[in-house]
């Protein structure tokens, strides 16, 4: 099986960016997105993913954590991440 | 609360695990008719270096055939000071008990960053603080 076809998440990526300001009062919270649009926030991660396929389907969908400022994790082993909207 | 026995190799803490579509994906793609693919065995280095939990982009986007639902950003030594954007996806993870007696870790949703270069170093897959924080581990040094 090969990945599906356009799946790269920059429209929803863009929409988080513009709707962080009235997103930032969900702080912590995990925020759906299709899209422009922002469908709902959820109190967890699973809750979030669960309705994005109940909605979606296979479609491609967004799922972040509301971040005032964008937590940085750390790996301390040499790895490349992915990132198929660079690529 | 799940716990495991490793047994440390000159590896590192490698260990046997599953990893699978999520959950509620399995659910869509039986929905849509489709077939949910088998969880991959992998190989699996519990990193407590790692904040979040790592997998190669062979068992992500080639075995599993999936499709990114979120994006972070990341901080490794070779990304050098600037932390890099990361595709993540959501899967299922499992880790079978060592003895019969053991429970099992499971789960059933849990995001993951793609990284290459994880399979050259001889294993598919980190498992981050995020994991080891549902799980108490117990190491063995030999």
């Amino acid at each position: 099986m090969k990945p599906e076809k356009n799946i790269s998440l920059e429209k929803e990526l863009e929409t988080y960016k513009n709707k962080l300001p009235e997103l930032k009062q969900h702080e912590g919270k995990f925020v759906l997105i299709k899209g422009e649009e922002v469908v709902d926030t959820f109190a967890t991660y699973e809750d979030a993913i669960k309705e994005g396929y109940q909605k979606f389907g296979l479609e491609p969908f967004l799922v972040k954590q509301i971040q005032s400022i964008q937590q940085v994790h750390f790996i301390s082993r040499f790895l490349k991440p992915c990132n198929l909207n660079a690529s | 609360m799940p716990h495991f026995t490793l047994q440390i190799t000159q590896e590192g803490a490698l260990l046997t695990a599953f990893i699978g579509v999520s959950q509620s994906r399995g659910a869509a793609l039986q929905q849509a008719g489709q077939p949910v693919p088998n969880a991959v065995q992998v190989r699996a280095l519990v990193d407590t270096g790692a904040s979040i939990t790592a997998v190669d982009p062979s068992v992500l986007q080639h075995q599993l055939s999936l499709a990114p639902t979120g994006s972070t950003t990341v901080n490794t030594p070779s990304t050098g000071s600037q932390p890099m954007v990361a595709d993540q996806y959501d899967v299922s993870l499992i880790v079978p008990a060592a003895a019969v007696h053991q429970v099992p870790l499971y789960v059933n949703t849990l995001p993951v960053i793609c990284a290459e270069i994880l399979a050259s170093q001889g294993f598919h897959a980190l498992i981050g603080r995020d994991v080891l924080a549902s799980a108490s581990s117990h190491t063995m040094a030999v």
